[in-house]
């Protein structure tokens, strides 16, 4: 059962036909003042329908873009996780190239840490004589010294006794 | 990935080698030297310059001159050279031993044919040898063994 409202909604928008169109227009009191109404109603709708159709999309371009990332996004999801996965176990070759590069810096660093540190046993890289004679029957007197001078750095072997020789023996 | 593998390889044994190279690549100076006192003392050739203060200490003389060098090259530290002057000559002999505390030589002083003094010593490039010789005129002959 139609309410008045829906009937009368129903006949500004000419959809009542037959005997219930007949009824409701018997029903109506004012009936010119009704007829006035639908009129003023239907002007107003095709007033509307011309000045005010549906927004037409100004980016149509923009806003495809959007919606295309925002689905690739949230379909990526899934494979950003995955990938992450994988970078947790470095690759053989990765591994091989870190610890050679580990080497070569070790080697470096050891090799000049070497070179520039002073022995720790300073004597042991100091010269040395370790024996010395001169033939007793051409230089019975000699005598031999063995000085290890530690303000001069100098390691010297003293030979007293020895035969003088001339001067001319100096020449080169 | 390759090519940088063999680059840091290469890095690597060259430094790892390179000191056992640099160790081997020591150059040996042995002098034959007269001191003595000289009214103008001429300067001292450049192998000596260092050790001139020290020659001064020791041994008192104002003049210092070379008479007779060679500088050797120790490659393998097992080799053997020749130092001389007219009238001496310094036989010195690396031999087997050698390791980085030093070079381990036998040498021999000669005059002219005769032998005048024989010693061993192991020389390292911290502390050069003097060997104090004859008594040569006004003068005394010295001996020098310098690691370079």
């Amino acid at each position: 059962m139609k309410t008045f409202e829906q009937k009368w909604t129903a006949w500004i928008d000419g959809e009542l036909t037959g005997h219930d169109l007949a009824e409701f227009e018997a029903s109506l009191p004012d009936p010119a003042a009704a007829e006035a109404e639908k009129h003023d109603a239907q002007k107003l709708g095709t007033f509307l329908k011309e000045h005010l159709p549906c927004r037409a999309m100004g980016n149509e371009e923009f806003f495809n873009h959007q919606l295309r990332e925002r689905i690739a996004s949230e379909s990526a999801v899934p494979e950003k996780s995955s990938a992450g996965g994988d970078r947790v176990w470095w690759p053989i070759g990765r591994l091989v190239w870190v610890g050679a590069t580990a080497l070569a810096m070790f080697s470096a660093i050891t090799f000049f840490v070497m070179r520039e540190n002073p022995a720790t046993d300073q004597s042991q890289y100091l010269s040395q004589i370790l024996n010395a004679r001169v033939d007793p029957v051409v230089s019975p007197n000699a005598t031999i010294t063995m000085f290890e001078s530690k303000e001069d750095k100098v390691t010297i072997l003293w030979v007293e006794g020895l035969q003088s020789l001339p001067s001319e023996f100096a020449s080169k | 990935m390759k090519r940088r593998s063999v680059l840091l390889l290469g890095l690597w044994l060259g430094l790892t080698f390179g000191g056992v190279e640099a160790r081997g690549a020591e150059t040996v100076w042995s002098g034959l030297v007269i001191a003595n006192n000289a009214a103008k003392p001429e300067p001292a050739s450049p192998e000596l310059t260092y050790l001139e203060e020290t020659l001064r200490d020791w041994f008192g003389y104002n003049q210092y001159k070379v008479i007779g060098q060679s500088r050797k090259i120790l490659v393998t530290g097992s080799e053997d050279w020749l130092a001389q002057s007219k009238y001496f000559s310094l036989h010195i002999d690396s031999k087997s031993g050698n390791d980085k505390t030093g070079y381990r030589v036998n040498l021999k002083l000669f005059q002219e044919s005769s032998l005048l003094l024989e010693w061993e010593a192991k020389l390292s490039k911290e502390r050069p040898i003097i060997v104090k010789g004859p008594q040569v005129g006004d003068g005394q002959l010295l001996l020098l063994l310098v690691v370079q």
